[in-house]
């Protein structure tokens, strides 16, 4: 019964808010009608693009020569991302963000925003920022 | 003795004498005879023409596999192996590996694997291609990925010189094929997706040591351009470039990270003495933070061989709104431009215009569109040189953070790298290209050294309103600048094309299919079925009195990534069926070498 009632909530209130386990307090991430984030959420977006992931993960994150995140975000867990991220996974052609620093710090606003694609929270890759 | 052999050979003592450069007397044999295939287009015109015609098109129908080669290393093979005395040079992409192989017994006789740093592969994201070595002097030149040039022993595999051509770690890499042209190795540099400053460099054959190195933008100097002497197409007419033409350009310093990378096959005429070649998109994607014209990003470039100084330079896409770098291929052919016969320079621009130049002068005959879903320019005005700009398409004009939907071609181009071939018989051109368009979304992006310095968002799908295919492979005749015929390919075509005396075009698909078709129609007379994609170019040699035709497979580099691209759109949903998802029925990574030949 419970999903079905965080479900019909969901659709209710148009808004999710996904709390965060072991990144910080508060939600890992929130979003209104599918596309409007909080200041975080927005932040990971715009590392998304900084750091170009788009070229090897697909502007919509469905995957291109690097494998989809929407599926990837699914199994690893954030811990598991943020070493991927960080340290690279060269055999695969994963190169290492370890040594950008828009990356590096803002990593836990990049999953943040990757996990809530993953979750299907977000349901287009461009977000805005929802107005204070 | 024919009169004007004997005028060649005085003029060629007089130039001798002169401080012209000294021909490469190995290379220059091994080119003539049509047996070997000694330097990537076969030539030093880009013609990819083969005057060996024992397969022809009433035999071609029969054309075997002959035999197969792994070379190890899966992601996208580019460029082709080289042929030269009954030795074949095979190269891989990242790590960049090199077989010299025996064709008597099939036997590798050495194997080249450089050390590199694997970080390098962060800094070359989409693919890891290479475009293959040179041969010249007794050596194979091998432009290895992290920008170093090894010079090998041809004979033995063994390192004779080697020099770094650019910081990796500032995302100065390379996947170019280096050249050699008479006395001098020339390579370029990639990067333009990391604010490197683009340039060519010239190297000594022997040793290794810097001849000269031509910057893209920049001061005078630096892009060894002469103000009053360097001319380019002003008004209908050639008119000198004059002082600072480049730093006038941009706003501030932005040129020092401004991109016009060189990352193609670049063309010699012996004769004139000129080396020519293209250059990338300025940096970055977002054409708002860089006003001006950007030069000289996006041009056409002819260089003293010896000197590097610019001859003549033409821009062809000032302020780059949708990355249409020009560094495709230079084609020199000798063809009736208008009803006169002129020594041509052809060139088919990723913006989907192709170029016919006067090579000696640099003057503008011909720009005309070889796709016609191209939208984003109505014309080149051929006075000033300038495509015209439809304002709908324009990102600039629209806006960062804008969505510009529709436009044609896509930033891979109306056509990428894949070379296109020559016919003297016929004075076509045959070219293989991608019929894509794209939504290009710009943002304001920080430059920081050594990262990414993109700054747009791209989404690419097949030509809407046309035969929803992704490519089509055309004969043009660029004497009039209009297609001759055109074959609808259901992906881009992103394999070199081959034209051989014996009236065959060879071209590969991404699907995997090496074909050979009509050199009057396009016609298909025969094609197989490689183990992956071919993002190859097609190449053919003679050994043993018999011709073999062979070709690179091993699906990746930005195909792959255009064929992805074209899954869906923001609100097609995740899961649309789409280009890249029936890529994946026909194949898989890869990497191979195919050989065919007619049975015995």
């Amino acid at each position: 019964m419970k999903p079905a009632l965080l479900c019909s909530l969901t659709v209710l209130l148009a808004s999710v808010a996904v709390p965060a386990t072991a990144l910080s307090e508060g939600p890992l991430y929130t979003v209104v009608e599918g596309y409007k984030v909080d200041a975080n959420t927005m932040q990971g977006f715009r590392t998304w693009r900084s750091a170009a992931c788009d070229r090897c993960h697909g502007p919509n994150q469905e995957g291109l020569v690097g494998p989809s995140l929407i599926e990837r975000l699914k199994v690893l867990t954030p811990e598991e991302f943020k070493t991927t991220v960080l340290g690279g996974r060269m055999a695969k052609g994963m190169p290492s963000f370890g040594e950008n620093t828009k990356v590096t710090e803002h990593i836990d606003q990049l999953y943040a925003y990757l996990k809530g694609r993953s979750d299907g929270a977000i349901t287009r890759a461009k977000v805005v920022e929802i107005e204070q | 003795m024919d009169m004007a052999f004997k005028h060649r050979l005085i003029a060629g003592v007089v130039f001798a004498w002169a401080g012209f450069a000294h021909a490469d007397a190995q290379l220059d044999r091994a080119m003539q005879d049509p047996g070997n295939w000694a330097a990537q287009a076969g030539d030093n015109y880009n013609q990819r023409y083969s005057s060996l015609k024992q397969i022809n098109a009433s035999n071609v129908g029969k054309m075997q596999a002959a035999w197969t080669f792994s070379t190890g290393v899966l992601r996208g093979h580019e460029g082709s192996p080289l042929v030269v005395d009954g030795i074949m040079y095979i190269h891989t992409p990242f790590p960049n590996n090199v077989f010299a192989m025996d064709l008597k017994t099939q036997e590798i006789l050495w194997k080249y694997e450089p050390k590199q740093d694997s970080a390098v592969v962060a800094q070359m994201c989409c693919d890891t291609v290479n475009r293959g070595v040179a041969y010249g002097d007794g050596k194979i030149f091998l432009q290895r990925a992290d920008s170093v040039l090894d010079a090998l022993d041809a004979k033995t595999g063994k390192v004779v010189w080697s020099v770094k051509n650019g910081d990796a770690k500032l995302g100065a890499v390379n996947t170019n094929a280096p050249h050699v042209f008479g006395d001098k190795v020339i390579t370029g540099i990639s990067g333009g997706e990391w604010g490197v400053r683009g340039h060519l460099t010239a190297y000594d054959i022997k040793t290794g040591k810097l001849a000269w190195r031509g910057y893209s933008n920049g001061p005078d100097e630096e892009m060894l351009m002469d103000p009053d002497k360097t001319v380019t197409w002003t008004d209908g007419k050639l008119a000198p470039v004059g002082k600072d033409s480049s730093l006038k350009t941009w706003k501030g310093d932005q040129w020092k990270t401004g991109g016009g990378t060189t990352w193609g096959w670049y063309s010699y005429d012996k004769e004139l003495n000129l080396v020519y070649y293209g250059t990338g998109n300025p940096s970055t994607w977002n054409p708002s933070q860089r006003p001006g014209d950007n030069k000289w990003s996006m041009s056409i470039w002819a260089r003293d061989l010896n000197t590097g100084k610019v001859k003549w330079v033409y821009q062809m896409t000032p302020h780059d709104e949708w990355d249409f770098d020009g560094i495709n291929e230079m084609i020199l052919a000798d063809i009736d431009v208008k009803g006169k016969k002129t020594k041509a320079l052809v060139h088919f621009d990723r913006n989907g215009f192709a170029y016919t130049l006067d090579r000696t002068t640099g003057a503008l005959l011909v720009a005309e569109k070889f796709d016609p879903a191209v939208n984003w320019a109505t014309h080149v005005d051929m006075k000033t040189g300038r495509p015209q700009v439809v304002a709908k398409y324009s990102t600039q004009q629209n806006g960062p953070d804008v969505n510009t939907k529709g436009v044609c071609p896509a930033a891979l181009g109306s056509k990428d790298q894949q070379p296109a071939s020559f016919d003297p018989k016929t004075g076509l051109f045959y070219v293989p290209t991608n019929h894509v368009c794209m939504d290009y979304e710009p943002f304001e992006v920080e430059y920081t050294a050594g990262q990414p310095y993109v700054g747009a968002t791209l989404a690419m799908y097949p030509a809407p309103q046309s035969h929803g295919g992704m490519g089509n492979f055309i004969a043009w005749d660029a004497g009039k600048g209009k297609i001759a015929w055109s074959k609808p390919e259901k992906f881009s075509v992103w394999s070199g094309a081959l034209t051989t005396a014996g009236d065959v075009i060879f071209y590969g698909t991404l699907e995997g299919y090496l074909k050979a078709v009509s050199l009057k129609d396009g016609k298909e007379l025969w094609k197989f079925k490689t183990p992956s994609g071919i993002i190859g170019n097609v190449f053919t040699y003679m050994h043993q009195g018999k011709q073999y035709v062979g070709v690179y497979s091993g699906i990746g580099g930005w195909a792959g990534i255009g064929m992805a691209a074209g899954l869906e759109k923001d609100n097609d949903g995740l899961g649309a069926v789409g280009g890249y998802r029936d890529l994946q029925k026909h194949t898989a990574l890869g990497g191979s070498l195919t050989v065919f030949a007619l049975p015995d």
